[in-house]
């Protein structure tokens, strides 16, 4: 259809390119016979101008004559009348025209001239028989002035009879005065010719170029290159018969009229060229013009063309352009039309898993809410339901936070909290949470840290360890019983040295993901497997927190899997390398300067050298119990004693036990002594004894330093343990702002449960009031909710705390809100509370906080 | 977009409106509101040069032509005046020279400028119808020797546009084929010329009526001119001490052994104008020796592009190769009709500016002592002559009687068939009706 339309656009083309060029073929050639017409017009105008202006030119020249003439027969007359006719000529004064008169008497040969010289006929020509009027006129010669010249011959008669002859000379120069001065603008050639000898005897000034053959007329055809015999004959019978005549030829290449005029009846006759072009100038001319004028019409028929042809193309442009816009819309409302069906289906599936998954806990909740109320009575039974409820009411808890997560990085309101922190308090928190999990799915779970040069970091440590939770207990939901788990931190080359790059690897040899879902992995509301009857719970928004809190790190995060085989996440960080972070003074002030490292893994030994370069502390590490020992004899120098050993539990694995044990017995028993374990139970007993102690790995220099602070606090305390003084909330009275009742009630409740007791008002307002009207230590603190009727938790924090009272300023208050994000502890902070605690209330979390802010009353 | 495309449509219309306006315009033009058209008639300064000009070939430009053109326009340009040129040929020996015409338009007063051979000037100064060219600024840059051989009686009274040099023009191929030396004396000469002839060459030496006296000139005055004894002798030659046939004799007689030898066709030559009657056959290398000047060299219309391998020699004389100068000028007639606007044109002509376009033009020694000019390879023989100051003079105002017209005029009579005792005769004659008329 498209080939088909292409083609007739195309033939199309082609017949209005063949009209086009045939109606410039029939302009071209309407022109081009005007302008022949019009040249051969003006040439035969032209001819006629040049005939005309010929003919004016002989009858000047037979005028100038037939007055010579005539003057000559009045002269013949006047002497005749003399009765000296001799002196009359002797008498003469030569003129411009007639140069010399003289006289012969009838029947004498000789006479005599006005130059008082004798006369005779003798060198005079008039064998030819040429007349001008009726007098005889002579071959043209060169006279004694060096011209060329004529002589008329008259007689002189007296009463009828011819008493004489008067001679008269006559130079051709006079005849240039009446002829005019210039022949078509000096182009044209003119000489005058004397038809019996042949010769040029006059060049009119003004008559055009010098080359024409001055001489004769053989020297005008050489000259000219006339050298065609039958034209040159033609012309010699034309001039002898006293005939005009008119020839083109070639002149130096122009092509010319070449005219031969006869005057006098071809005594004399008119001789030169004159180029074509200067007589058709005219012709030339107007030809020009039209040339132009159709040079400017196609011209602007051209421009005119063109600018169309822009015109089309722009608008083909246009409407290309338009096209495609219109293409685009389609294709992204297309696409819009799909993600939103996606999204509707996501969030179906979502709504529909939440569904299940809050229905899940809810009824968990009820039910053994129910069988509570039945069962009361037993304790046993009370304290399982209660825990079950307990981890419903948990479950139900992550459920919501994740939601919470979700909404909050989609619109945009997650702001990260920057703090140092150590990689070491990351790996224990992580640890300690996935450990048990793992555990309780008897999974293995690795931990490796390679690479790291510094462990005191600047990022936010809660929402890595986010990461880090989620990609790890996905490990563990999505592992089968029995498998691993392995996280890796890894130092990675750095890319500047203000920052640390890490990469963090959470691999696992579970059940794998398929390549479909992987593409999908990082959307909202997705989850492995779509089944509501699917073992793994969870709200499928876990990867896509992890993605985008990664990215809001600056981070990258991907993932490699393959069913049945397992996943691996990859997540790299850089992080920015708080300033003075290194402890120096803490190894000069224990007396440690020198550490010997005894591991058989390279990497853990390499990590060790790495971590402590900062430190100050000699690292030595060596691969074997036998080496170390072999090295502490060797250096059993004042000087170069090592002041800690450090030995991996693996080397005790692999080489017995009882060999470290030599080795420790080799140290002075003041010399510490760190086993380097997974996890620090389940070792042998009978190796912790004195200066031995364990050290979990991974090893960070923070966990060491924490290791030899604590061993040395023990050993300061001596024997005697300090007495912990337990997170206890006994005997103290509170005063809350609650408007929940059941909230309330719960918060009584747990109070009471904890030996204290609380007052409860329904708003800020009334919280104000109260704590007014207090007497003072009344309560310990202030439990202050944020949402209420009446005056908030925060306006309500402001007036308190403007209080005239002695302690308006100094009583704890504590915010306890459904306000969970950054944002809002912010804020309650900045209202002048003092901490801020999220609802749920964790019991344990808030007797902490009670007992760090309040003072006791004993 | 839209608004774009607009503005340049609006650019092509007022374009094309443009355009048909200035078009209208133009065909439009020329009209006056006034009917009446009135002409003032030219009156411009005409000033008229006499000069000859040879027989015309198609197609060929004359470079001498050619460059005094360039200086008749450098004038008509600088002065405003228009230069008429009013020019003679002679059809055939027959006919009046150019002399014999250059004399009577002289004599009546015809032009206003005239270029004359060296006796014509001699002729019509010594009558008066000269004008001295002394005053003119462009005088004061002429060569010693230029000068010399145009004062007459104190005046200057021509002024060349170039020194003609005459010399022997020479086929040195054939030279070289016949295994000859390029001639130094008479009698080199005549033994080249006899291996010529019996190798076949019918006529050594290609001679016109014009120029064989200068053949005798080399041999008369080599020494006169060229022994350190100049101006004594010309002395004693005016007084009537010395005769002008004793200079003349050995010339004469060399010529005359030509001719017996039939190494010189007199009978042609007698009739034959120059370069029309020997320049074909020394073309076509039927004859291998020639006569003639220096511009002929450089000139397409004479002997400018051979074929073979040309030289240009002096004449053979006592003192080797010789050059012979005639001194050619351009004189402004006594009674001249514009004779204000001639001589300034003249001036002009013969500026140090107007000689160096001329002598660049055709390639020619100038009379300016501040011009000069890279000769042709082929005149290079005869230029070093020149340069070593060897040379005689063709014509020199300085000698009573006339030499180049009269030795012309004479050697016309040998060719004709007189004896070298008549011919000197007739030298005897005019330097007798010299010292009569002085006396």
């Amino acid at each position: 259809m498209k080939r088909g339309r292409n083609k007739s656009k195309k033939d199309g083309g082609v017949s209005l390119l063949l009209s086009i060029i045939v109606v410039f073929g029939i302009l071209g050639a309407v022109v081009f016979s005007v302008a022949r017409k019009i040249s051969t017009e003006m040439s035969a105008s032209a001819i006629q101008n040049l005939s005309e202006s010929l003919d004016l030119i002989e009858c000047t020249i037979e005028a100038v004559l037939g007055k010579e003439a005539e003057f000559q027969r009045l002269m013949a007359q006047e002497i005749a009348i003399w009765t000296d006719p001799e002196e009359y000529v002797r008498t003469f004064q030569k003129s411009q025209t007639m140069v010399k008169i003289s006289l012969i008497r009838t029947g004498e040969t000789r006479g005599i001239s006005n130059t008082n010289e004798l006369f005779s006929e003798e060198g005079l020509d008039f064998s030819a028989g040429g007349t001008v009027d009726g007098l005889p006129v002579s071959k043209s010669y060169t006279n004694y002035m060096g011209t060329w010249a004529y002589t008329m011959k008259c007689p002189v008669e007296k009463e009828g009879e011819e008493i004489a002859s008067l001679y008269i000379e006559y130079v051709y120069d006079s005849l240039d005065r009446a002829l005019p001065n210039g022949f078509y603008n000096n182009r044209a050639m003119l000489y005058i010719m004397d038809a019996e000898s042949e010769r040029m005897v006059l060049k009119p000034k003004g008559m055009g170029e010098r080359s024409a053959g001055h001489l004769n007329l053989e020297d005008f055809f050489r000259a000219n290159d006339i050298l065609d015999e039958g034209l040159r004959e033609e012309v010699a019978a034309s001039v002898r018969n006293g005939k005009n005549i008119m020839f083109n030829h070639d002149i130096r290449g122009r092509n010319s009229l070449i005219y031969m005029w006869s005057v006098n009846e071809g005594t004399i006759y008119l001789i030169g060229y004159v180029p074509i072009e200067a007589i058709q100038q005219e012709g030339n001319t107007v030809n020009q013009n039209i040339l132009i004028v159709v040079a400017v019409m196609l011209v602007a028929f051209f421009l005119c063309c063109v600018l169309y042809y822009f015109n089309q193309r722009q608008q083909n442009k246009i409407r290309k352009e338009r096209e495609q816009e219109r293409e685009i819309h389609n294709r992204q409302l297309a696409e819009a039309l799909q993600a939103a069906q996606i999204a509707s289906n996501s969030k179906t599936t979502f709504l529909s898993n939440m569904s299940h998954d809050i229905r899940t806990p809810m009824n968990a909740v009820i039910g053994f809410t129910t069988l509570l109320s039945r069962d009361a009575e037993n304790p046993e039974k009370v304290r399982e339901y209660t825990k079950k409820i307990m981890a419903s009411g948990q479950h139900l808890l992550s459920l919501i936070n994740d939601i919470l997560d979700v909404s909050k990085i989609e619109s945009g309101k997650v702001v990260l909290s920057v703090e140092e922190f150590t990689l070491n308090d990351l790996v224990s928190s992580v640890d300690a949470i996935i450990r048990p999990m793992a555990g309780a799915r008897k999974q293995k779970f690795h931990v490796d840290v390679t690479g790291i040069k510094h462990e005191y970091l600047l990022g936010d440590e809660t929402r890595i360890n986010q990461i880090l939770i989620n990609l790890l207990s996905n490990s563990v939901k999505y592992t089968q019983e029995g498998g691993n788990i392995w996280f890796r931190l890894i130092g990675m080359k750095q890319r500047s040295p203000q920052f640390e790059h890490i990469r963090i690897e959470v691999q696992d040899d579970g059940y794998g993901m398929t390549p479909e879902y992987l593409n999908i992995i990082f959307d909202a509301f997705t989850r492995a497997e779509n089944s509501t009857t699917n073992k793994v719970q969870g709200t499928g928004l876990g990867m896509a927190i992890t993605k985008n809190i990664v990215e809001l790190m600056g981070g990258t995060i991907d993932v490699s899997s393959e069913v049945n085989k397992g996943t691996l996440f990859r997540v790299e960080l850089e992080l920015r390398i708080p300033e003075g972070q290194t402890n120096r003074r803490f190894w000069r002030e224990n007396g440690i300067s020198r550490i010997l490292a005894v591991d058989n893994d390279e990497v853990i030994c390499e990590n060790i050298h790495l971590l402590m370069i900062d430190t100050g502390v000699e690292a030595d590490t060596v691969s074997s119990v036998d080496k170390a020992m072999r090295i502490l004899q060797e250096n059993n120098v004042a000087d170069k004693t090592y002041q800690l050993l450090l030995i991996d539990w693996n080397v005790a694995d692999a080489e017995g036990i009882q060999k470290v044990k030599e080795l420790r017995d080799m140290v002075p028993e003041n010399m510490l002594v760190l086993l380097l374990a997974d996890y620090d139970t389940g070792l042998d007993e009978s190796i912790l004894t004195g200066n031995t102690k364990v050290l979990t790995k991974p090893f960070f220099v923070s966990a060491f330093q924490e290791k030899i602070q604590e061993i040395r606090a023990e050993q300061n305390r001596g024997n005697t343990d300090a007495v912990t003084v337990a997170n206890s909330l006994e005997g103290m009275h509170f005063l809350a702002a609650e408007d929940n009742e059941i909230n309330a009630e719960i918060l009584r409740e747990i109070l009471e449960i904890e030996g204290a007791g609380c007052e409860i008002v329904e708003n800020g307002q009334l919280a104000v009031e109260r704590f007014r009207d207090a007497s003072e230590k009344e309560f310990d603190a202030i439990l202050m909710d944020v949402q209420m009727p009446v005056m908030n938790g925060y306006n309500a924090t402001r007036a308190i705390r403007a209080l005239e009272r002695k302690d308006a300023a100094e009583i704890p208050i504590i915010a306890m809100t459904a306000n969970a994000f950054a944002e809002d502890e912010k804020e309650a902070l900045d209202a002048g509370m003092n901490v801020h605690l999220a609802k749920p209330i964790d019991v344990e979390l808030l007797k902490k906080v009670i007992n760090q802010y309040v003072t006791r009353k004993d | 977009m839209n608004r774009r495309l607009k503005n340049k449509r609006y650019i092509a219309i007022s374009c094309l409106a443009g355009i048909t306006a200035l078009a209208l315009t133009a065909c439009g033009g020329g009209l006056t509101e006034d009917n009446v058209m009135t002409f003032e008639k030219e009156n411009e300064s005409v000033v008229t040069l006499f000069s000859p000009m040879e027989k015309t070939k198609p197609d060929v430009d004359n470079v001498a032509r050619s460059a005094s053109e360039k200086t008749v326009i450098m004038a008509e340009e600088k002065l405003g005046v228009t230069v008429d040129y009013i020019t003679y040929t002679a059809e055939d020996y027959k006919d009046k020279t150019y002399d014999d015409i250059a004399l009577d338009r002289a004599r009546n007063d015809m032009d206003d400028l005239y270029l004359l051979n060296p006796d014509v000037i001699q002729t019509l100064a010594g009558e008066g119808k000269l004008m001295d060219l002394s005053g003119l600024d462009s005088a004061k840059n002429l060569r010693d020797v230029v000068k010399a051989a145009n004062v007459v009686d104190g005046k200057l009274v021509a002024i060349p546009q170039e020194v003609v040099a005459y010399g022997l023009f020479v086929n040195k191929d054939m030279f070289d084929r016949y295994h000859l030396d390029l001639p130094e004396t008479p009698e080199d000469f005549l033994e080249c010329c006899r291996v010529f002839k019996e190798n076949g060459i019918e006529t050594p030496v290609g001679a016109n009526r014009w120029w064989l006296e200068t053949f005798v000139l080399a041999q008369a005055y080599a020494d006169l001119y060229n022994g350190g004894n100049t101006e004594e002798e010309i002395a004693a030659l005016n007084s009537g001490e010395k005769k002008y046939s004793d200079y003349m004799r050995p010339g004469f007689e060399f010529l005359q052994e030509m001719i017996d030898h039939g190494y010189i066709d007199a009978q042609k030559a007698y009739v034959s104008e120059a370069i029309d009657g020997e320049g074909a056959d020394f073309l076509a290398q039927k004859t291998p020796i020639v006569m003639a000047y220096w511009s002929a060299a450089n000139s397409e219309t004479a002997y400018g592009n051979p074929d073979f391998n040309m030289l240009v020699i002096g004449f053979p004389s006592s003192r080797g190769q010789m050059p012979v100068m005639p001194m050619t000028g351009i004189a402004v007639g006594a009674n001249a009709a514009h004779a204000e606007d001639a001589m300034r044109t003249l001036d002009i002509m013969v500026s140090d500016e107007a000689l160096q376009v001329y002598a660049k033009t055709n390639k020619v020694i100038s009379p300016s002592r501040n011009v000069s000019v890279d000769c042709i390879p082929a005149l290079k023989p005869l230029n070093d002559r020149i340069n070593e100051n060897v040379f005689v003079l063709g014509s020199n105002a300085g000698m009573k009687l006339e030499q180049w017209g009269n030795t012309c005029i004479i050697v016309r009579m040998l060719l004709n068939g007189a004896t070298v005792d008549e011919c000197m005769a007739e030298f005897d004659r005019l330097q007798e009706d010299i010292l009569m008329d002085s006396k």
